[in-house]
């Protein structure tokens, strides 16, 4: 126990939910990037001419709960790339303080799981920032709609990390859902992982 | 807190526990013998709950909690210590009687991908000690993701004794804590949880040999205490307080145990083969200024164990081992304590509620001495060799365990009446009630500090309480010897490293025989430091192998100066 917290509570919690409310009934947006890719080529959003939406996952070298999802994400994108829907997987985590997360390490790690889809380096986190990622692994997907990227999703890319075949897909789920034209089934889950440390 | 949920939640509670399905297996920690440890600190995950997703947690070496590490009294033993976290992190060797410069306190810092290797010669009693993170305003949440675990020391004294030590059967290791799971199975980082955790196990059975078994029981909650008892009322035995075996087996129906104590026990089920009984936490008896015995209904503290009974084990008997142990001790030890005539002063420490010193927090936090912990503030110098007697006059409404470093000390009085005789050994925490109405309470122990004198790093006293901690409710002190002298001529602090380049070994070559390192560390050239050695012993140099190559910056303290400075090496492809 520690004092009473309540006041507190009473004077801060109306701000949290009032900044809540106003954001959650805006779309956001979400301005097209330009990454390098693993193989030195740089990545972006805007040369897409087909693509409808953009499965966006933040992932690392070195996180145990993140590196579960090798397979999945290269199943992900095998499925969806073709229905134009490209998986775009994001390295955000400090190179300064985490030497196995270079961008170095990045090509052994998407060599060795033999990723079928881009591996981009955000070496300074302004991409992770403007989506305000906070874990890896976590997802978000983006959606074309009037010539921008309408955030429709972010959180975790299923509920399972050990065992895939028990997991509800989230990501799937939702992709499946806007490919029809309808609104997805959850706007947000919970992620959790390893935390992306800004500079 | 989840109010319309706990209808439910008893509901499938009563439902379960009546078809007896819902228990899960006791998870026992792995081990670790010898004198060198490899401990590797990671963000890991963890089934803990029974179905749905894993839960992220931090580990030492497995998936939670650390290996139970075992050493000899009189062994000097080499920690290899790792980050593989994605934060900074110290690990505290709680209990631990060593140089302040390898215990692990919130000046420590281990930075993620960096190893420290402190190494210390074991000086304590044989008991159950334990380790646990000690950074600064993160003690809380590193020690919930469960980061830690239990040291034993063994020493010939207890070896001679017929005990119970057949670790996983008859000598069963119970890490106390209590967890609080969000939607998707996550912890979040509160001072109580809604469900009890004995190791990594919900609702935990175990099956014992019918004979007499010892647990090692660590409270190792962030804020709970936990009055322990049998559900049959059958009497148990307390044979250690936290840093020691007791001068003979106390008997007990229930102890209560606080954050940051251990007490081993000894249960005699010698002919129960087929029987079972739970082992309990009959918190509903505590007074609300103990920690789990307040009745929050709502608010940051609520939660469904608040001042309930609650199993902690289900123990099922069955059938006994070769050459069981059938009867408790006689006696135990022939401890000589520490006496009040012995001390040289007395020092007079405060705990208070800081609502009367609006000016320095607020009114949330609890203080020692009027003042939170600040890192760079020493409270006391104790002169080496010292005695002393620590006397704390709590006017805080709320009970704290209170613990310090560096030493066991003896208690000599809690409120004016000589502890219980299972508290009267070596102890490293003890529980300072709140006041009695407008009665301050007051606890007296003594110590004695020896062997370890350190102008630079100090020793941590606080609450034990994760939360208090980070909150500020610690101070520091160094001890110092008056009497040692110290070479300080700029000149003879001088040293090169060779071979450089070099490959799997720097040596360092000193200007005067009667040189030597307080500490060095290894820093690559984009400043990440990578090796941490307090006090190393240089003679075979220092082992760089695990480093990539590049170019490095060694900084070497002075032992004697404890100036820094700093030589460049190379090493090659």
């Amino acid at each position: 126990m520690s004092g009473n917290m309540s006041f507190t509570n009473l004077i801060i919690f109306p701000f949290i939910f009032g900044i809540l409310f106003t954001s959650r009934d805006e779309p956001r947006i979400i301005q097209d990037f330009t990454l390098k890719n693993v193989n030195n080529e740089m990545i972006s959003t805007a040369t897409y001419n087909d693509a409808k939406g953009f499965i966006v996952v933040f992932i690392c070298n070195e996180c145990p709960f993140a590196k579960l999802y090798s397979k999945r994400l290269n199943a992900l994108s095998a499925k969806y790339k073709s229905l134009n829907v490209p998986l775009l997987a994001i390295n955000s985590m400090d190179t300064l303080v985490y030497e196995d997360e270079s961008f170095k390490d990045m090509q052994v790690k998407a060599k060795s799981d033999k990723f079928t889809f881009p591996y981009l380096h955000d070496v300074n986190q302004l991409v992770a920032k403007n989506f305000n990622a906070e874990h890896t692994p976590s997802a978000f997907i983006i959606w074309k709609e009037q010539n921008q990227w309408v955030l429709k999703y972010k959180g975790a890319i299923d509920d399972n990390g050990e065992h895939p075949s028990l997991a509800v897909p989230y990501v799937a789920n939702n992709v499946d859902a806007l490919l029809k034209n309808k609104p997805v089934l959850l706007n947000e889950t919970l992620s959790f992982g390893c935390r992306i440390f800004y500079r | 807190m989840k109010k319309k949920l706990l209808p439910l939640f008893l509901l499938i509670i009563l439902t379960f526990n009546a078809k007896g399905q819902s228990y899960n297996n006791l998870w026992i920690p792995d081990t670790l013998n010898g004198t060198n440890f490899n401990l590797r600190i990671i963000d890991t995950f963890a089934q803990i709950v029974n179905t749905g997703n894993q839960t992220i947690t931090g580990a030492i070496n497995g998936k939670f909690w650390g290996p139970t590490i075992f050493v000899n009294k009189g062994d000097q033993i080499q920690m290899n210590v790792q980050n593989k976290l994605k934060d900074s992190v110290t690990i505290h060797w709680h209990g631990m009687h060593l140089p302040a410069v390898m215990d692990g306190g919130p000046h420590q810092i281990i930075p993620p991908n960096t190893i420290w290797k402190p190494y210390w010669t074991i000086k304590n009693e044989a008991a159950t000690y334990w380790y646990h993170p000690h950074l600064h305003e993160m003690a809380m949440e590193q020690i919930t993701k469960g980061i830690g675990g239990l040291l034993i020391v063994r020493d010939a004294k207890e070896k001679a004794l017929a005990l119970p030590r057949k670790y996983g059967v008859d000598d069963i290791p119970l890490i106390l804590s209590d967890r609080d799971f969000n939607s998707s199975n996550q912890f979040s980082i509160v001072p109580y949880g809604d469900s009890m955790l004995t190791n990594m196990t919900l609702r935990a059975k175990y099956d014992v040999p019918a004979q007499v078994v010892r647990f090692r029981v660590l409270n190792a909650a962030i804020e709970r205490s936990f009055n322990i008892g049998f559900s049959d009322g059958r009497t148990f035995y307390v044979i250690t307080s936290d840093g020691g075996l007791l001068n003979e087996p106390v008997a007990k129906t229930k102890y209560l145990l606080h954050a940051g104590e251990r007490i081993e026990i000894l249960v005699n089920f010698t002919n129960q083969n087929g029987s079972n009984v739970d082992l309990k936490a009959y918190n509903s008896l505590l007074g609300n200024n103990i920690p789990g015995g307040e009745n929050f209904v709502n608010g940051p503290f609520a939660n469904f164990l608040g001042k309930k009974d609650f199993n902690i084990l289900r123990i099922n008997v069955g059938a006994p081992t070769a050459n069981p142990i059938t009867s408790i001790p006689n006696t135990l030890a022939a401890n000589t304590y520490l006496k009040a005539a012995d001390a040289q002063l007395t020092r007079l420490l405060t705990i208070s509620d800081s609502s009367g010193f609006p000016n320095i927090l607020g009114p949330n936090a609890f203080l020692i001495n009027r003042k939170l912990y600040k890192l760079n503030y020493n409270e006391y110098n104790v002169p080496l060799n010292n005695t002393e007697i620590w006397q704390i006059t709590s006017s805080s409404i709320f009970g704290h365990p209170f613990h310090i470093h560096d030493v066991e000390f003896n208690i000599l009085s809690i409120n004016g009446v000589a502890p219980d005789a299972s508290q009267a050994g070596w102890k490293d925490v003890v529980f300072v009630p709140g006041r009695t109405g407008n009665t301050n309470s007051v606890v007296k122990f003594i110590a004695k500090f020896d062997d370890f004198a350190d102008p630079l790093h100090p020793f941590m006293y606080h609450c034990h309480i994760a939360l208090h901690e980070d909150e500020g409710m610690m101070g520091q002190f160094v001890v110092t010897n008056t009497t040692a002298t110290r070479n300080l001529d700029p000149l003879n602090d001088h040293f090169n490293v060779y071979p450089n380049p070099a490959q799997d070994r720097i040596f360092i070559r000193f200007n005067s025989p009667n040189q030597s390192a307080y500490y060095v560390k290894i820093i690559d050239a984009l400043g990440r430091t990578k090796l941490m050695l307090p006090q190393p012993h240089l003679e075979n140099g220092i082992d760089i192998h695990s480093l990539k190559a590049g170019i490095y910056h060694l900084l070497l303290t002075d032992q004697d100066s404890k100036r820094t400075s700093s030589r460049t090496f190379v090493k090659p492809e």
